[in-house]
């Protein structure tokens, strides 16, 4: 049973879910799991299709039943309440807009369903909300895909949920349109405070938005926390590889000296701070050494002398480089690792590294990260993701 | 497509010819609508037209028959057959009602529910048409045969004596009461009901009862505001498609029925057939035709489907 909890204190409208899980037959799509959600955050569920986050979406939302476990919306137990009785809302992938209503009635389809009878006031307030007032009258298909997604927001908003449920809102939508809306809707967020658990596959887009992001894989939280406390101290190979890219590289531990651990990979020593090893380091045991492409300095093998000491340092040759505007990205040939990734700023180019160069790698070692070499080192990235 | 025209001069191999490519597709729709056209015209058209002179004409069979725009024939028909126009509509009325309703759970179900059961069930609402409906029509004389299982069964629950009052039935009899013309009009008529609500049903995204049910509607609610409405096209022309024909039939009021229960169907194959009065059986038709067209157009707009499309 996975459990991971937040560290944050139980408010009056946090979402918990304790041990939820979810079956089918013999496959498991969500394991039990535990998860809070605090009140008024924007959450994200972070994950590959089929990895059990829309599943969890909708057992929340009561349109799927747990197999075991419970939901609680702050104090109220709503695990077998039907869709309908709970304080929740969702914004469906594909929006779901009732064709046959136009604009104003599908935004006020939650207020006549709770039996409130004057609803202009509120349903033009919250059209105006996501700059929608003068299409009021329109039918869903008469409108663009964004401007479709916003009524899909407005319908669910309107009704002052505990939770705003949105399963994939922004898969529908071209790339810059997406950019565009994810500032919106993280606008609104703050603006109505409501708590949002968004789900999406984009891990761009969870960061971008999220206070708090759960990275799932295979029906399990990998690891939660912060977006930046995610990218920079994974505590799995899988959310290493899925969120950006990470280098991982095979080492022994060789010996400590005070908080770091000495690593010997390759011909090479490294340091690691144990503060950011999650992984049991004993002396001769292994460990897998991470650490992200944009952190990496290039030093051309003739300026091996002039790097800093106290850096950790690779040696390698250029296989590839690709330029592609704000930075260069290079895959290095290295012994410890056959396809090393540095992303270099383009400030001053060294003209000299081309592929075929041979190159030093060097890093500050508060930038390394350790993980159990017991992990699959491909979790995550694209390649097994192909397979 | 033969055409003359002079021939091209040889092409200069310095110049090559750049003459627009003939657009020889330009009437090729024409000539695939021909073969449709000419059998409307012959088959419908023409026969109509006929049909239209004949009603206006006087004269005899032994005298032959003459255009004498004749139109009193129209009132005459109107004013002696007015109780079967009027049973018609209310037979084909209550036999579309009665279809609707035990159609639309129906096609609900396949179309929400069936699962893997769904083209077994949507078979057995086809397979009696792989029987001939005289045969269907007469297997419903065996089942509401007197003193038969259902009339008897009928009888035990006093529906029967419900249905007396209301005057659908008579005694301990069903066959040849209204009840059995409309339940006959009901059985051969079903699955031109199903077959569109079925369709309309199963286009609907099933992700729209989801999000109806996230907005606080109720199952009974989210059929009410979201599933019916968006199953009207379905319900309208499942509804014509029942009402139409069984407002001109004839052949269950004929096995079914008793004399007392003549839909306007039965007077105008009399007349034609066996009277061969042929100027009231053509007037006939072409009331039954105007008032059938009148009550679906007043029916097409109340209902607003337009909106839907």
């Amino acid at each position: 049973m996975t459990t991971v909890t937040n560290k944050n204190t139980e408010g009056s409208g946090d979402v918990r879910l304790s041990g939820i899980g979810k079956t089918y037959g013999s496959f498991t799509a969500v394991h039990p799991l535990d998860l809070t959600v605090p009140q008024g955050s924007f959450f994200a569920l972070l994950g590959a299709s089929g990895c059990g986050k829309t599943t969890t979406l909708r057992m929340i939302a009561g349109l799927e039943e747990p197999t075991s476990g419970t939901v609680h919306l702050g104090d109220q137990e709503v695990t077998r309440l039907p869709p309908y009785k709970r304080p929740v809302n969702t914004v469906f992938q594909s929006y779901a807009l009732f064709p046959h209503l136009d604009i104003f009635e599908n935004v006020a389809f939650g207020l006549r369903r709770r039996g409130i009878k004057s609803v202009k006031k509120q349903v033009e307030e919250m059209l105006d909300l996501v700059q929608l007032g003068e299409q009021a009258r329109k039918k869903p298909h008469q409108l663009s895909g964004g401007q479709q997604q916003r009524v899909a927001v407005a319908r669910a908003l309107i009704n002052h949920p505990k939770v705003l449920l949105l399963d994939e809102p922004l898969g529908a939508l071209d790339l810059k349109l997406r950019r565009q809306m994810q500032l919106e809707l993280k606008r609104i967020q703050t603006e109505v405070g409501i708590t949002f658990i968004h789900v999406t596959h984009d891990q761009e887009e969870a960061m971008t938005m999220a206070d708090t992001v759960a990275v799932m894989n295979a029906g399990r939280v990998e690891q939660l926390g912060s977006p930046t406390d995610l990218y920079e101290n994974p505590d799995t190979t899988f959310v290493a590889n899925f969120l950006g890219t990470s280098n991982l590289i095979e080492a022994e531990v060789d010996s400590r000296s005070g908080d770091e651990i000495v690593l010997k990979a390759g011909g090479g020593k490294l340091v690691l701070p144990e503060a950011r090893c999650s992984a049991p380091t004993t002396t001769g045991g292994k460990v897998l050494v991470g650490v992200r492409p944009e952190k990496i300095t290039l030093t051309h093998a003739d300026e091996a002398g002039e790097i800093p000491a106290g850096r950790n340092r690779i040696t390698g040759k250029i296989a590839d480089s690709s330029f592609i505007g704000v930075s260069t990205q290079y895959v290095i040939d290295s012994p410890v690792c056959p396809e090393f990734e540095v992303y270099a700023q383009n400030i001053d180019r060294d003209a000299r590294l081309v592929p075929g160069a041979d190159v030093v790698l060097h890093w500050n070692p508060a930038h390394t990260f350790g993980l159990d070499a017991a992990m699959d080192i491909d979790a995550g990235t694209e390649e097994e993701a192909a397979v | 497509m033969a055409t003359l025209t002079e021939a091209p001069p040889p092409p200069t191999p310095t110049a090559p010819e750049k003459k627009p490519p003939r657009r020889r597709g330009r009437f090729t729709p024409y000539w695939l609508l021909l073969p449709g056209i000419l059998w409307l015209l012959v088959f419908f058209a023409l026969p109509m037209i006929y049909q239209a002179s004949t009603s206006v004409q006087t004269g005899s069979l032994e005298e032959g028959y003459k255009v004498t725009w004749h139109f009193v024939t129209y009132w005459d028909a109107l004013s002696g057959y007015w109780p079967q126009f009027l049973r018609s509509v209310a037979y084909a009325a209550a036999a579309t009602v009665l279809c609707l309703l035990l159609g639309y759970p129906l096609a609900y179900l396949i179309a929400f529910r069936a699962g893997r059961w769904r083209n077994l069930i949507m078979i057995l609402v086809i397979a009696p048409f792989f029987t001939s409906f005289l045969i269907r029509t007469l297997a419903w004389k065996t089942i509401l045969a007197d003193g038969g299982p259902v009339v008897g069964a009928l009888n035990t629950l006093h529906v029967l004596d419900v249905t007396n009052w209301l005057g659908w039935t008579a005694g301990d009899r069903v066959l040849a009461t209204p009840l059995a013309v409309v339940c006959g009009l009901t059985y051969n008529f079903l699955p031109f009901m199903i077959l569109p609500l079925y369709t309309s049903l199963e286009r609907i995204d099933g992700r729209l009862h989801e999000a109806a049910g996230d907005l606080y509607a109720k199952p009974w609610v989210t059929f009410r505001k979201v599933t019916f409405p968006l199953s009207m096209p379905g319900v309208v022309s499942g509804t014509l498609l029942t009402f139409i024909p069984a407002a001109g039939d004839y052949v269950n009021a004929d096995l079914l029925g008793s004399t007392d229960t003549r839909m306007i169907g039965n007077v105008i194959q009399t007349q034609f057939l066996r009277i061969l009065d042929y100027p009231t059986a053509a007037a006939l038709s072409f009331i039954l035709m105007a008032a059938i067209l009148i009550m679906v157009t007043f029916y097409i707009r109340r209902s607003g489907t337009e909106d839907l499309v």
